[in-house]
């Protein structure tokens, strides 16, 4: 070769920028990518929070972040949408590289479990500076409690997310039957639906959709049960459960439960109840404005419903904002979540599809009053409202997150949707597989 | 020409002959220290070395360190040992898990070669709009999954769906075929073979463009009839990528998620749960990294064994 100066030159400048790019790679790799972890007092506080409702939620919360000015010497707020789709693992991720958020919503359980993992700063200090500002006694009844862990209180009550028993009267009446009130008129107008083609226990438990296992919980809790004993350990073999459970699977062997149910979507129960193939189901209380159209017009909140024992209930979720330990000034989070919650009735208002407010001045707004469907959750289900860590307590524990939205509920709830299983087997499986997943 | 000839022009060309050269081989050279120029290889090697192995080295160690630890996903957790794997393996989720993926890979592999070898066989022959033909079978590889899933949803999911129509109006009844767990499996399998067809045929195709048509001339001239054709002549030739493709699908099946994930969620009941559902789920549903990794990681080593004893049928076939 003629020209090895040049080939020698050219070898070391192609590996000096090949080595440049490969460093240049390694850091990119190793870097935490910024973000708002870390200490430095000129951090801004950053703020995640969910799409928790339609088109215009996100868009009227950065809003109200946006407009936010921080008393003197403490940081500003920013604002990051952050999505459902695997939102444990960005969260998960972003905690462990301490790259998250210094405030941020996310799942109902999600701060009890990072309270677990020492990554959640408490709200005490907060909620004691809430009661001169009238914000804690604000509070619909229970919630702030369903935040107390042994330590503190894990996070902030935000939206609530009710289970709650949905009616289509003109289906009702088209089958010549009433609105239930307990578990008897219940089996009969499921009955009467039949006759018409038209499915009683409109619900599903497929890939993604877990308000199927929320509701054979709510049925537990309705009888006066529940997963969970006062010392926070499963206990799930009761009389009470099998006593419920066996009343679904009744459902589901008379017919008046699709015997796809287990495998649809929300997506497929929506379309069946726009089909007019199901005319009583449980779900969220934003079932009528997700059907949408005639039938999202036609359905109404129905009144829970009384068991045998003459008891009442239905699961619910504290969706709940969170302060993390690692933020540029917990001072200025908890400033920051003061102005948010003084200012976020514009959610709730403006109707952008948010679930029921914490706070009594936000439901009594004429706005929010509007709906009388909403309306009739406040009043008549959350009153009655539990949550996981029912019948033994109402605050919220590490433990619940066995159950929340993982395998071993899924199963279970197909197992009892699909009649594969009689009740006491599927909850001794229940039993076992918590206690597996807490010890 | 034999297949002799060509197995001794392999041989010579690997002995450093050349094709119709009567030459020894180019004698070895006593050891000698790396000239500069091997240096200089190594060194532009290095970087991209350094960089496969900080994105793939090390996310494999880090697993694996993580497969010893009853971990969460924020925290490390405490070593265990080989408490995970035993867990693992003495676990019935597991072992069911470990069937589906075996029928799933199976079907998947097999289905998906059958058909498109079937469909690049007869995109061979001149028909019209062939290649018009071939861009819309292409459609559900080049399509991303998310779609297909939705599409598939849509087709059989609920009683006002196409193909659950299709069943009543002809005398079946209302079909289950995501809710009822044997036709939940068939209709994933199915899914799997539709969504991975269009690649074995393009590897396929690619193969028997290569195969010179005058092998089979020959053949029809020795009174080969069109199945000893295909058998004796076709399958031989296009081997090498047969067990290419079919290792590449067997590691798409074992490692695919979202097919089974989106279209059921590994229900009803578990029925169509695989090994990396099973792992996602674990680790991301049940917070136990530990397990999850444990799973992961048997996965792998399943893999490499399978890869192993397919690239061998490889090399056996070179050298015949």
């Amino acid at each position: 070769m003629g020209s090895n100066g040049r080939m020698e030159l050219s070898r070391r400048s192609l590996l000096g920028a090949a080595g440049g790019l490969s460093a240049a790679g390694m850091l990119a790799a190793c870097g935490g990518g910024g973000g708002a972890g870390g200490g430095g007092g000129s951090e801004p506080i950053a703020f995640w929070n969910m799409p928790w409702g339609g088109d215009q939620f996100n868009p009227t919360d950065e809003e109200i972040v946006t407009a936010y000015q921080p008393p003197e010497g403490l940081p500003p707020a920013t604002y990051q949408t952050v999505q459902w789709a695997n939102f444990t693992q960005t969260f998960s991720s972003a905690v462990a590289s301490q790259t998250g958020p210094a405030v941020s919503s996310g799942g109902g359980t999600q701060a009890f479990l990072f309270e677990n993992q020492g990554a959640i700063a408490y709200a005490d200090d907060l909620l004691e500076s809430w009661r001169g500002n009238g914000l804690y006694d604000d509070f619909l009844p229970g919630l702030i409690d369903a935040m107390r862990t042994d330590n503190g209180y894990a996070a902030v009550p935000y939206n609530l997310d009710m289970r709650v028993l949905w009616v289509n009267p003109t289906l009702l009446e088209e089958a010549g039957t009433e609105a239930p009130t307990d578990w008897q008129s219940f089996l009969d107008a499921c009955e009467a639906l039949k006759q018409i083609d038209v499915y009683g226990y409109g619900d599903g438990s497929g890939s993604g959709r877990f308000t199927g296992g929320h509701i054979l919980v709510s049925w537990m809790i309705g009888n006066g049960g529940g997963l969970f004993n006062a010392d926070q350990q499963p206990e799930c073999v009761t009389p009470a459960n099998i006593e419920a459970m066996e009343f679904v699977l009744e459902c589901v062997a008379k017919g008046y439960v699709d015997p796809a149910a287990a495998t649809y979507t929300s997506d497929n129960v929506q379309e069946q109840w726009r089909a007019r193939r199901f005319g009583m189901g449980f779900d969220g209380g934003g079932l009528a404005a997700n059907i949408g159209g005639e039938v999202g017009d036609e359905i109404v909140v129905n009144s829970p419903l009384t068991s045998p024992a003459g008891t009442q209930g239905m699961l619910y979720f504290p969706n709940n904002i969170m302060m993390y330990q690692d933020t540029p000034s917990q001072e200025g989070s908890e400033a920051f979540l003061t102005y948010y919650y003084q200012n976020m009735s514009r959610l709730w208002t403006e109707n952008t599809g948010i679930g029921l407010p914490p706070l009594r001045s936000i439901a009594e707004t004429p706005e929010f009053q509007e709906n009388p469907n909403n309306v009739k959750i406040i009043e008549e289900y959350q009153p009655i409202a539990k949550t996981w860590a029912a019948p033994g307590g109402s605050a919220l524990f590490q433990g619940v997150t066995s159950v929340d939205a993982t395998p071993i509920i899924d199963t279970f709830t197909q197992q009892i949707l699909t009649g594969a299983t009689d009740a006491r087997s599927a909850l001794e499986q229940l039993q076992r597989g918590i206690e597996d997943t807490i010890n | 020409m034999t297949d002799l000839a060509i197995g001794e022009r392999v041989r010579r060309a690997r002995r450093g002959v050349a094709p119709g050269g009567s030459g020894r081989q180019r004698p070895q050279t006593g050891r000698r220290g790396p000239s500069a120029r091997t240096l200089t290889m190594l060194l532009l090697v290095l970087p991209s070395v350094l960089l496969i192995a900080l994105l793939n080295l090390y996310p494999v160690l880090y697993g694996s360190l993580q497969s010893v630890r009853d971990g969460t996903l924020i925290s490390e957790g405490d070593f265990v040992g080989l408490e995970n794997f035993a867990d693992v393996l003495t676990s019935p989720g597991f072992w069911a898990a470990a069937r589906f993926t075996l029928i799933f890979t199976l079907v998947g592999v097999f289905g998906s070669w059958a058909v498109g070898l079937a469909l690049a066989m007869l995109l061979r022959t001149r028909i019209p709009g062939g290649r018009a033909f071939k861009v819309l079978l292409l459609l559900p590889w080049v399509v991303p999954v998310v779609v297909t899933s939705t599409s598939w949803n849509w087709l059989v999911a609920t009683p006002q769906s196409p193909l659950p129509i299709l069943g009543e109006l002809l005398g079946l009844g209302r079909v289950l075929f995501l809710a009822d767990p044997l036709l939940a499996s068939i209709t994933v399998c199915v899914f799997k073979v539709w969504i991975s067809f269009p690649f074995m045929m393009m590897m396929m195709s690619a193969s028997l463009a290569a195969v010179d048509e005058n092998v089979y001339e020959a053949g029809r001239v020795d009174g080969a009839n069109r199945r000893q054709l295909f058998t004796q002549l076709t399958l031989p030739l296009i081997s090498r990528s047969t067990y290419i493709s079919w290792i590449l699908m067997t590691i798409f099946c074992v490692n695919d998620f979202p097919t089974i994930f989106l279209l059921t969620g590994g229900g009803p009941v578990n029925t169509t749960t695989s090994l990396v559902v099973l792992s996602y789920r674990t680790t991301f549903a049940q917070y136990q990294t530990g397990p999850g990794t444990a799973i992961a990681l048997l996965m792998t080593a399943t893999l490499v064994i399978v890869s192993v004893v397919l690239y061998r049928q490889i090399r056996k076939v070179d050298i015949a």
